[in-house]
């Protein structure tokens, strides 16, 4: 694989996308959600105390687990199967690049453009954040950004597995929207559904609840802005007193770069090795 | 060297293309003919690796199997339907010619040749099917390959397009390049193919040069001549002196089998005898009639 293509097929990528109305307009309404949320949230909070960066990350978790896993999900499924049906990605491969420097490329072309989206909601936020004079911690704001980068990463290889396997756009599209409402909205009802139908102990619950990226992103970046875990409850009380409090935002956070590195192998391999033809 | 050795593609039951081999060398022009469905598509698909096969196809040696950058790199390609990004002439050619490492200049040079100079700032959704044509000709230009793969080049290209176009090719040839075009014309298979390989249902039924391919089939010109249906006896006496047989007879009409370049014949043949000619017509033999005749129907 040569990093120049790869690094071609991105930026072609990330062009498409920035040009893209509807990746416009999700960064637009992030960006604005975020800043209004700023503007009406209360001085004090369940996760931090006083105005601050803290305190703007815990007000932008719930936005972030709203709009980057949909972002991610839906540009993602739609970036081979949208190719495939229009006959773009068989016109590409005639050339001398390979599947895997594609695949790649398509990863590395989305993935900065939400980036960029995330750091502008994040950065307008922060801005604001000090306009009303700053304080608290904002090692957690930045880290509650980076654990966001990382939720995009892991979400937007599942998007790619979904494209991968996906003829149509239109299906994959269908997928993706499925699999967002599982991750975001069914995601703790199914936890709590299950553990209540199954009885399950507290280490079952949390081993559950570390399947679904989004939960994983929520838990780290809770973790990261409060020293206060009680408020994540009885299993969160259990995992950060098995693991420790930075041992814990250390294991999330590898199991949410799991979550990137094994649909991206998969789909990297399904895409390049097991399914070669491009009819 | 284009060489295919005993290529067969299957897509689950169907055989698309059936233990075919083919050479094409150094500056020839071959010409794949066949109704649709005959397998001359899927067979140029394999040969940019874009197909898994079984069988073996090199390019001046260089394996295509698994779409091999070094292999495609020898190849320009001209799809039947050519598909773009949403960007402008000029940017989708200098796009691919990133990919195909194009030398400074030449982007806007592939441009020019292919007669889009006056259209690079257009988007390609904005071009009519012929200027797409051209504009994948001119991509397939980039880096100046030695081979050409064209999947039926002309296919949206009205008549003057058309004869532009394959100008366009022919000088690519000319220059000592290898072209395997697809086609359903006979007009192009006359005017740029050293080699004529008719397929049907998957497999070479013939390969030569096209004119063997018009006598084997057996498919040649018919002359219509009509003369007045008092004279019909004495112009078929005149014909059969002159050594020209008429295949069929109807009311005041002859239909008369023409050779290669011959068909004025027997029209001066029956106004030297003074048999009046009332009028006459040239059938040119089509496409269909002489894959039919050589096997390539498809049926």
């Amino acid at each position: 694989m040569e990093a120049r293509n790869v690094l071609m097929l991105a930026g072609r990528e990330a062009r498409e996308s920035v040009k893209n109305k509807w990746f416009v307009l999700n960064t637009i309404s992030f960006s604005a959600l975020a800043v209004l949320i700023l503007a009406i949230a209360p001085e004090k909070g369940a996760l931090t105390e006083g105005a601050g960066y803290g305190r703007t990350a815990a007000s932008l978790i719930n936005l972030v687990l709203l709009f980057v896993p949909l972002v991610s999900l839906i540009t993602g499924s739609g970036a081979i199967s949208g190719e495939r049906e229009n006959g773009t990605l068989q016109y590409l491969l005639s050339h001398p690049v390979t599947k895997a420097e594609v695949f790649a490329g398509k990863f590395v072309g989305i993935f900065i453009p939400i980036c960029l989206s995330i750091s502008l909601g994040f950065g307008l936020a922060g801005v604001g954040a000090a306009l009303r004079g700053g304080g608290g911690d904002a090692s957690g704001f930045l880290m509650t950004a980076l654990l966001s980068a990382l939720l995009a990463a892991s979400l937007l290889s599942v998007g790619l597995l979904v494209s991968v396997y996906s003829r149509k756009a239109s299906r994959a599209t269908g997928i993706a929207v499925f699999l967002w409402l599982v991750f975001i909205i069914l995601g703790d009802l199914g936890v709590m559904g299950t553990a209540a139908a199954m009885d399950l102990g507290i280490r079952q619950v949390f081993v559950l609840a570390l399947l679904n990226p989004a939960e994983v992103f929520k838990i780290a970046s809770v973790l990261a802005l409060s020293p206060r875990y009680e408020i994540l409850g009885p299993v969160g009380v259990y995992a950060v007193r098995t693991f420790g409090r930075e041992g814990m935002v250390l294991l999330l956070m590898s199991i949410m770069a799991l979550w990137t590195i094994a649909p991206f192998g998969l789909a990297l391999a399904s895409f390049s090795v097991f399914r070669r033809e491009e009819p | 060297m284009i060489d295919i050795k005993n290529v067969t593609k299957r897509f689950g039951k169907l055989t698309a293309v059936d233990s075919v081999s083919l050479t094409a060398r150094e500056g020839e022009a071959v010409s794949l003919l066949g109704m649709n469905g005959a397998g001359k598509s899927t067979l140029l698909k394999c040969v940019l690796g874009l197909l898994d096969f079984t069988g073996d196809i090199t390019i001046n040696g260089l394996s295509v199997r698994g779409g091999s950058k070094q292999a495609k790199a020898l190849i320009g390609y001209l799809p039947q339907e050519p598909v773009f990004y949403d960007m402008r002439a000029i940017e989708v050619v200098r796009f691919f010619g990133r990919i195909r490492r194009a030398g400074p200049g030449e982007c806007e040079a592939v441009l020019e040749k292919a007669g889009l100079s006056s259209h690079s700032q257009k988007y390609a959704s904005e071009l009519s099917g012929g200027m797409r044509q051209r504009l994948s000709f001119a991509v397939a230009l980039l880096s100046s390959p030695r081979y050409l793969l064209l999947d039926e080049p002309t296919s949206n290209l009205d008549a003057g397009g058309r004869t532009d176009f394959l100008r366009l090719i022919k000088e690519y040839k000319e220059e000592g390049n290898t072209v395997i075009f697809s086609s359903h014309r006979l007009g192009e298979v006359d005017y740029l193919a050293d080699r004529a390989v008719v397929m049907r249902n998957g497999k070479i039924v013939f390969d030569g040069e096209p004119e063997n391919l018009r006598r084997i089939s057996g498919a040649g010109t018919k002359v219509s001549v009509r003369v007045p249906e008092g004279d019909m006896t004495r112009a078929e006496e005149a014909l059969a002196r002159a050594g020209i047989a008429v295949r069929s007879r109807n009311g005041s009409g002859l239909v008369i089998d023409a050779e290669e370049g011959g068909a004025a014949v027997p029209v001066t043949v029956l106004a030297e005898t003074g048999v009046p000619v009332l009028g006459f017509g040239v059938e040119e033999p089509t496409m269909e009639s002489i894959l039919e005749g050589a096997g390539g129907n498809g049926s």
